[in-house]
Protein backbone atom coordinates (compact mmCIF):
# COMPACT_ATOMS: atom_id res chain seq x y z
CA UNK A 1 0.00 0.00 0.00
CA UNK A 2 1.32 3.42 -0.94
CA UNK A 3 1.82 5.69 2.04
CA UNK A 4 -0.73 8.50 1.99
CA UNK A 5 0.54 11.92 1.15
CA UNK A 6 1.95 13.66 4.17
CA UNK A 7 -0.60 15.97 5.71
CA UNK A 8 0.65 18.88 7.72
CA UNK A 9 -1.63 20.32 10.36
CA UNK A 10 -0.75 22.54 13.27
CA UNK A 11 -0.30 20.41 16.35
CA UNK A 12 0.20 21.33 19.96
CA UNK A 13 -0.16 19.65 23.30
CA UNK A 14 -1.49 22.76 25.03
CA UNK A 15 -5.12 23.87 25.08
CA UNK A 16 -4.79 26.20 22.11
CA UNK A 17 -2.55 26.72 19.14
CA UNK A 18 -0.25 29.48 20.42
CA UNK A 19 -0.49 32.53 18.18
CA UNK A 20 -3.92 31.53 16.83
CA UNK A 21 -7.43 31.46 18.16
CA UNK A 22 -9.72 28.48 18.08
CA UNK A 23 -12.90 29.02 16.06
CA UNK A 24 -14.65 25.68 16.40
CA UNK A 25 -14.07 22.24 17.79
CA UNK A 26 -14.62 19.12 15.70
CA UNK A 27 -14.21 16.42 18.31
CA UNK A 28 -11.73 13.75 19.24
CA UNK A 29 -9.37 12.37 16.64
CA UNK A 30 -7.15 9.34 17.15
CA UNK A 31 -4.37 7.56 15.37
CA UNK A 32 -2.65 4.34 16.26
CA UNK A 33 -0.23 1.80 14.94
CA UNK A 34 0.94 -1.57 16.22
CA UNK A 35 4.53 -2.47 15.57
CA UNK A 36 6.34 -5.70 16.14
CA UNK A 37 10.05 -6.02 16.49
CA UNK A 38 12.30 -7.21 13.74
CA UNK A 39 14.06 -10.47 14.55
CA UNK A 40 17.41 -9.24 13.26
CA UNK A 41 17.12 -6.10 15.30
CA UNK A 42 16.15 -8.18 18.29
CA UNK A 43 19.32 -10.24 18.05
CA UNK A 44 21.35 -7.07 17.79
CA UNK A 45 19.50 -5.57 20.75
CA UNK A 46 20.30 -8.71 22.71
CA UNK A 47 23.97 -8.19 21.95
CA UNK A 48 23.70 -4.54 22.91
CA UNK A 49 22.24 -5.64 26.23
CA UNK A 50 25.68 -6.95 27.19
CA UNK A 51 26.75 -3.36 27.79
CA UNK A 52 23.40 -1.66 28.22
CA UNK A 53 22.66 1.89 27.13
CA UNK A 54 20.63 3.05 24.19
CA UNK A 55 19.17 0.53 21.75
CA UNK A 56 19.25 2.66 18.61
CA UNK A 57 17.38 0.22 16.38
CA UNK A 58 14.39 0.34 18.71
CA UNK A 59 14.57 4.10 19.14
CA UNK A 60 14.35 4.51 15.37
CA UNK A 61 11.60 1.95 15.01
CA UNK A 62 9.44 3.60 17.65
CA UNK A 63 10.02 7.13 16.35
CA UNK A 64 9.08 6.02 12.87
CA UNK A 65 5.94 4.29 14.13
CA UNK A 66 4.94 7.24 16.24
CA UNK A 67 5.20 9.50 13.22
CA UNK A 68 2.89 7.13 11.39
CA UNK A 69 0.36 7.24 14.23
CA UNK A 70 0.52 11.05 14.09
CA UNK A 71 -0.02 10.93 10.33
CA UNK A 72 -3.14 8.79 10.80
CA UNK A 73 -4.47 11.17 13.41
CA UNK A 74 -3.83 14.09 11.08
CA UNK A 75 -5.58 12.26 8.22
CA UNK A 76 -8.59 11.75 10.50
CA UNK A 77 -8.62 15.45 11.40
CA UNK A 78 -8.12 16.47 7.80
CA UNK A 79 -11.14 14.45 6.70
CA UNK A 80 -13.25 16.43 9.15
CA UNK A 81 -12.02 19.70 7.75
CA UNK A 82 -9.88 20.70 10.71
CA UNK A 83 -6.70 22.67 10.30
CA UNK A 84 -5.18 22.03 13.71
CA UNK A 85 -5.16 19.52 16.55
CA UNK A 86 -4.82 20.68 20.13
CA UNK A 87 -4.08 18.81 23.34
CA UNK A 88 -2.27 15.97 21.62
CA UNK A 89 -1.43 13.09 23.95
CA UNK A 90 0.67 10.01 23.33
CA UNK A 91 0.18 6.62 24.91
CA UNK A 92 2.17 3.42 24.53
CA UNK A 93 1.04 -0.04 25.50
CA UNK A 94 2.22 -3.59 25.10
CA UNK A 95 -0.58 -5.32 23.27
CA UNK A 96 1.23 -8.61 22.73
CA UNK A 97 4.62 -10.08 23.41
CA UNK A 98 7.17 -8.19 21.38
CA UNK A 99 4.66 -5.76 19.93
CA UNK A 100 3.68 -2.31 21.12
CA UNK A 101 0.81 -0.10 20.22
CA UNK A 102 1.61 3.55 19.74
CA UNK A 103 -1.47 5.62 20.13
CA UNK A 104 -2.05 9.33 19.93
CA UNK A 105 -5.17 11.38 20.32
CA UNK A 106 -6.21 14.98 20.34
CA UNK A 107 -9.00 17.41 19.65
CA UNK A 108 -9.47 18.54 16.08
CA UNK A 109 -10.17 22.25 15.82
CA UNK A 110 -10.43 25.00 13.28
CA UNK A 111 -8.17 27.94 14.08
CA UNK A 112 -7.65 31.36 12.62
CA UNK B 1 42.27 -36.93 47.18
CA UNK B 2 42.98 -36.05 43.60
CA UNK B 3 39.65 -37.35 42.31
CA UNK B 4 37.89 -35.40 45.08
CA UNK B 5 39.47 -32.20 43.82
CA UNK B 6 38.33 -32.99 40.30
CA UNK B 7 34.81 -33.63 41.57
CA UNK B 8 34.74 -30.32 43.43
CA UNK B 9 36.04 -28.54 40.35
CA UNK B 10 33.52 -30.07 37.99
CA UNK B 11 30.44 -29.78 40.15
CA UNK B 12 31.05 -26.57 42.08
CA UNK B 13 33.80 -24.38 40.71
CA UNK B 14 33.08 -24.64 37.01
CA UNK B 15 29.30 -24.02 37.25
CA UNK B 16 29.98 -21.13 39.62
CA UNK B 17 32.47 -19.68 37.19
CA UNK B 18 30.00 -20.01 34.33
CA UNK B 19 27.25 -18.42 36.38
CA UNK B 20 29.23 -15.45 37.59
CA UNK B 21 31.90 -14.88 34.95
CA UNK B 22 29.57 -13.52 32.27
CA UNK B 23 27.48 -11.27 34.53
CA UNK B 24 30.62 -9.84 36.11
CA UNK B 25 32.15 -9.28 32.70
CA UNK B 26 28.95 -7.70 31.40
CA UNK B 27 28.57 -5.58 34.53
CA UNK B 28 32.15 -4.29 34.31
CA UNK B 29 31.97 -3.45 30.61
CA UNK B 30 28.49 -2.00 30.99
CA UNK B 31 29.56 0.20 33.86
CA UNK B 32 32.46 1.57 31.85
CA UNK B 33 30.33 2.06 28.73
CA UNK B 34 27.49 3.78 30.58
CA UNK B 35 30.05 5.98 32.30
CA UNK B 36 31.30 7.18 28.93
CA UNK B 37 27.70 7.77 27.82
CA UNK B 38 26.99 9.87 30.91
CA UNK B 39 30.20 11.88 30.47
CA UNK B 40 29.32 12.55 26.83
CA UNK B 41 25.83 13.61 27.88
CA UNK B 42 27.20 15.99 30.53
CA UNK B 43 29.44 17.58 27.89
CA UNK B 44 26.60 17.90 25.38
CA UNK B 45 24.29 19.43 27.98
CA UNK B 46 26.95 21.95 28.91
CA UNK B 47 27.60 22.85 25.28
CA UNK B 48 23.91 23.20 24.55
CA UNK B 49 23.37 25.43 27.55
CA UNK B 50 26.41 27.55 26.70
CA UNK B 51 25.42 27.97 23.05
CA UNK B 52 21.74 28.79 23.50
CA UNK B 53 21.58 30.04 27.02
CA UNK B 54 19.33 27.10 27.82
CA UNK B 55 15.83 26.78 26.51
CA UNK B 56 13.07 27.72 28.82
CA UNK B 57 11.61 24.33 29.47
CA UNK B 58 8.44 24.02 31.49
CA UNK B 59 5.88 21.39 32.25
CA UNK B 60 3.04 23.90 32.44
CA UNK B 61 1.07 25.36 29.57
CA UNK B 62 1.86 28.85 30.74
CA UNK B 63 -0.38 31.59 29.38
CA UNK B 64 2.46 34.09 29.70
CA UNK B 65 4.57 32.27 27.14
CA UNK B 66 1.84 31.20 24.77
CA UNK B 67 0.19 34.62 24.48
CA UNK B 68 3.20 36.27 22.90
CA UNK B 69 3.81 33.37 20.52
CA UNK B 70 3.95 33.74 16.77
CA UNK B 71 3.61 30.06 16.02
CA UNK B 72 4.12 26.71 17.63
CA UNK B 73 5.16 23.20 16.77
CA UNK B 74 4.66 19.83 18.42
CA UNK B 75 7.97 18.27 19.43
CA UNK B 76 8.29 14.62 20.23
CA UNK B 77 11.21 12.33 20.65
CA UNK B 78 11.86 9.03 22.31
CA UNK B 79 14.73 6.83 23.36
CA UNK B 80 14.93 3.13 24.21
CA UNK B 81 17.46 2.23 26.86
CA UNK B 82 18.28 -1.04 28.52
CA UNK B 83 20.44 -2.07 31.42
CA UNK B 84 23.28 -4.48 30.82
CA UNK B 85 22.77 -8.18 31.49
CA UNK B 86 25.24 -7.99 34.37
CA UNK B 87 23.20 -5.21 35.97
CA UNK B 88 20.05 -7.26 35.56
CA UNK B 89 21.72 -10.25 37.15
CA UNK B 90 22.95 -8.32 40.18
CA UNK B 91 19.61 -6.62 40.43
CA UNK B 92 17.97 -10.00 40.61
CA UNK B 93 20.24 -10.84 43.56
CA UNK B 94 19.62 -7.42 45.11
CA UNK B 95 15.87 -7.87 44.82
CA UNK B 96 16.09 -10.57 47.49
CA UNK B 97 16.97 -7.87 50.03
CA UNK B 98 15.25 -4.91 48.42
CA UNK B 99 16.49 -1.36 48.77
CA UNK B 100 17.78 1.13 46.28
CA UNK B 101 18.74 -0.27 42.91
CA UNK B 102 21.58 2.03 42.00
CA UNK B 103 22.48 0.53 38.64
CA UNK B 104 18.92 0.94 37.35
CA UNK B 105 18.95 4.53 38.56
CA UNK B 106 21.89 5.26 36.30
CA UNK B 107 20.21 3.82 33.21
CA UNK B 108 16.89 5.53 33.88
CA UNK B 109 18.45 8.89 34.62
CA UNK B 110 20.55 8.65 31.50
CA UNK B 111 17.46 7.92 29.42
CA UNK B 112 15.42 10.80 30.84
CA UNK B 113 18.19 13.38 30.56
CA UNK B 114 19.12 12.30 27.06
CA UNK B 115 15.53 12.46 25.84
CA UNK B 116 15.10 15.99 27.24
CA UNK B 117 18.39 17.01 25.67
CA UNK B 118 17.23 15.68 22.31
CA UNK B 119 13.96 17.53 22.63
CA UNK B 120 15.86 20.76 23.24
CA UNK B 121 18.06 20.00 20.26
CA UNK B 122 15.00 19.47 18.10
CA UNK B 123 13.50 22.72 19.40
CA UNK B 124 16.65 24.62 18.49
CA UNK B 125 16.66 23.02 15.07
CA UNK B 126 13.06 24.16 14.48
CA UNK B 127 13.75 27.67 15.72
CA UNK B 128 11.81 27.53 18.97
CA UNK B 129 12.68 29.86 21.81
CA UNK B 130 10.87 28.03 24.56
CA UNK B 131 9.27 24.71 25.35
CA UNK B 132 6.01 24.44 27.24
CA UNK B 133 3.88 21.60 28.53
CA UNK B 134 6.63 19.02 28.58
CA UNK B 135 5.39 15.51 29.26
CA UNK B 136 7.54 12.45 29.78
CA UNK B 137 6.13 8.97 29.49
CA UNK B 138 7.80 5.74 30.40
CA UNK B 139 6.93 2.34 29.09
CA UNK B 140 8.62 -1.03 29.12
CA UNK B 141 9.24 -3.05 26.04
CA UNK B 142 9.34 -6.80 26.30
CA UNK B 143 11.20 -8.59 23.58
CA UNK B 144 10.42 -12.20 24.21
CA UNK B 145 7.22 -14.16 24.65
CA UNK B 146 7.83 -14.86 28.31
CA UNK B 147 8.44 -12.32 31.01
CA UNK B 148 11.66 -14.07 32.10
CA UNK B 149 13.25 -12.63 29.01
CA UNK B 150 16.94 -11.88 29.32
CA UNK B 151 16.50 -8.66 27.42
CA UNK B 152 14.38 -5.90 28.79
CA UNK B 153 14.30 -2.24 28.02
CA UNK B 154 12.49 0.97 28.73
CA UNK B 155 11.22 3.60 26.40
CA UNK B 156 11.16 7.24 27.40
CA UNK B 157 8.98 9.49 25.33
CA UNK B 158 9.13 13.24 25.73
CA UNK B 159 6.72 15.55 24.00
CA UNK B 160 6.10 19.23 24.28
CA UNK B 161 4.98 22.30 22.40
CA UNK B 162 7.75 24.46 21.05
CA UNK B 163 7.02 28.19 20.93
CA UNK B 164 8.42 30.47 18.27
CA UNK B 165 8.45 34.13 19.22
Amino acid sequence: MEPPQAISLMLSNVETIPGHSVVSSLGLVTGSTVRAKHIGKDIFAGLKNIVGGELKAYTELLNESRNEALQRMMADANSRGANAIVNVRFATSNVAAGASELFCYGTAVVVQ
Amino acid sequence: MDSELVLILTYIAVPLLFTFAFPVFSWAIGRWYQGTLLNALNEQEKQQNAAFGGHLVGSTSSKMTTLSAQSSVLLHTSIVVGPSMGQMFFMWIKSIFGGQLHSYDVVIQYGRREVIRRLQEQATHLGCSSIVNLRIETSTISFAKNQESKTSSMEFLAYATGIRN
